[in-house]
């Protein structure tokens, strides 16, 4: 009876797609892209604008492969990644050291979180005129920026973590015969793991956009310092190029890293929705 | 003695809001002999899941004893196992690693535990399940694992605080079967705290109907085992015991 019905050329079309996705994840994360760059073609090509005031892919992707060839573009991305990285993993760690510590004791949260509430308010942008006089232009105001940065998302979500496990669990542990240091291994890391790595998604998220802000007003190296710089010589092109790859850097940290441990802890688990 | 014996157990509290001290519980005496399986009914208010807490050690008791394997006891502890009405299970652990869970904070090796573990699972039929996470079950199989977790620890007394009132009525009465099935072959000390009148006269060798705080009397429970609720459904005992316990409770 069914097979009566015709089936739509586009509905094969796209039934095809959906089935060269599934087998193939990456087409689908590239494929969206396409009519975007299309249609930036297009507007480039039809000359609305003067080229060196508004370049095409080619244009960028000719200076991509240039900056590439002459080691600006390795040496620059690497110089942010590393101060990204480093960074994010202090700020990680103090964040989560405190976050238990205010998830857990009523007193330190009494004590702290008013504070914390208060400092996440601040910007890490704001602080840069009070570092630059401190620090000067350079690696540590920068650090600082990222640290902060990383900081205060993976406080608030480790204490929200923590103070998110049901005390059931707390029990049954105990009545297992758990010992306080195994609760904190066994149920209070475990239990906080979802939120943590929500944490560390924001933090690594802010702390990005707030190293390339921060590379730009004091850098000197770096994504944010390049297209700073490439404004002062009006490359268009390059600030562009920088654009596409705080883009393309976000989607492989987002893909390579951050998605696959959340597949594997909280999804898994059930604790969070996929 | 695998045995439990509470003497003049009280909890008083003091209610901020109201201002004034609250008494949950008053004045309890209750013995749980060695292997022997009592419940514990009540209208929801009556303290039941206070005496629970404060045995598990939850709760610290206002006055009175808790007496656990012949020791005082004070604290949780691993002689005292809880069953949970949320079965508490841990989401990031696979069933085999919850029901291990227990054996692993003794300090049993790896390998070992995980044998205790699956010969518990194989009692209450859940071997198939034990390399899945909390979450892929259904919820009377969550109980399940609940169960077996605890008596993987070999508690001296074995708590269950309404552990299936949060699952659909036949699994209910699968996993009520299963249990007394359970403890006629392990036979281990339980306390057994409800709401579910024939839940607690279908399942324990004793009933202790409790009333605002103080246990209001005991009933015991002559049927012959093993139970089953096709056996139980015509059975005149028990309509005559479930109608007197349920008069008691209707009373408190």
């Amino acid at each position: 009876m069914s097979e009566a019905v015709a089936v739509n050329p586009a509905l094969r079309l796209w039934s095809g797609y959906l089935r060269l996705v599934a087998r193939h994840p990456v087409i689908g994360s590239v494929v969206p892209f396409l009519p975007l760059i299309a249609l930036w073609a297009i507007v480039v090509e039809a000359g609305v604008f003067p080229r060196a005031f508004f370049p095409g892919p080619v244009d960028v992707f000719h200076s991509f492969v240039d900056l590439t060839r002459k080691g600006i573009l390795p040496a620059y991305l690497a110089d942010s990644i590393v101060r990204l990285a480093v960074g994010a993993a202090a700020g990680m760690v103090a964040g989560i050291l405190l976050g238990l510590l205010v998830g857990l004791n009523e007193r330190a949260h009494r004590a702290l979180w008013p504070v914390l509430l208060f400092f996440q308010a601040i910007g890490d942008i704001a602080w840069l005129p009070l570092l630059i006089i401190w620090f000067g232009f350079g690696l540590e105001t920068m650090t600082f920026v990222i640290v902060y940065t990383v900081l205060f998302p993976v406080v608030l979500n480790t204490v929200l973590g923590v103070r998110s496990i049901p005390l059931d669990l707390h029990r049954a542990a105990q009545s297992l015969g758990a010992p306080r240091w195994r609760i904190l291994t066994e149920v209070v890391l475990p239990g906080a793991l979802p939120n943590i790595i929500t944490g560390l998604r924001n933090g690594l998220g802010y702390g990005w956009r707030a190293l390339i802000a921060a590379e730009m007003i004091v850098g000197t190296s770096g994504v944010g310092f390049m297209m700073f710089d490439a404004r002062r010589a009006g490359s268009v092109v390059e600030i562009l190029l920088g654009m596409i790859i705080l883009g393309l850097l976000w989607y492989a940290v987002d893909a390579l890293i951050l998605a696959p441990i959340e597949r594997a802890t909280g999804q898994r688990w059930g604790m969070v929705a996929r | 003695m695998k045995s439990l014996t509470i003497n003049h157990l009280s909890k008083t509290y003091f209610d901020p809001y109201a201002a004034k001290h609250v008494t949950a519980v008053q004045d309890v005496s209750l013995d749980v002999p060695e292997g022997e399986f009592v419940a514990i009914v009540g209208p929801s208010g009556c303290g039941k899941t206070t005496i629970l807490n404060m045995i598990a050690g939850f709760l610290p008791a206002s006055g009175g004893d808790i007496i656990v394997d012949s020791r005082k006891v004070s604290g949780p502890g691993p002689d005292r196992g809880v069953v949970f009405q949320s079965h508490a299970l841990f989401p990031w652990k696979t069933v085999l690693e919850n029901v291990a869970f227990g054996p692993k904070m003794r300090g049993v090796g790896l390998k070992e535990r995980e044998e205790i573990a699956r010969d518990y699972l194989a009692l209450a039929g859940l071997s198939h399940a034990a390399e899945r996470y909390p979450n892929e079950l259904s919820g009377g199989m969550q109980q399940r694992v609940g169960v077996v977790r605890a008596l993987a620890n070999e508690p001296a007394v074995l708590l269950m605080d309404e552990p299936f009132a949060s699952v659909d009525a036949q699994t209910r009465m699968t996993l009520q079967e299963e249990l007394t099935r359970i403890w006629q072959a392990r036979r281990p000390t339980i306390l057994f705290i409800t709401h579910d009148v024939p839940e607690a006269v279908f399942l324990a060798n004793r009933v202790v109907v409790l009333s605002k705080g103080r246990v209001l009397e005991e009933v015991e429970i002559d049927l012959p085992r093993p139970r089953s609720w096709d056996a139980m459904m015509d059975d005149e005992r028990f309509k005559t015991l479930s109608a007197r316990v349920l008069q008691l409770v209707r009373a408190a």
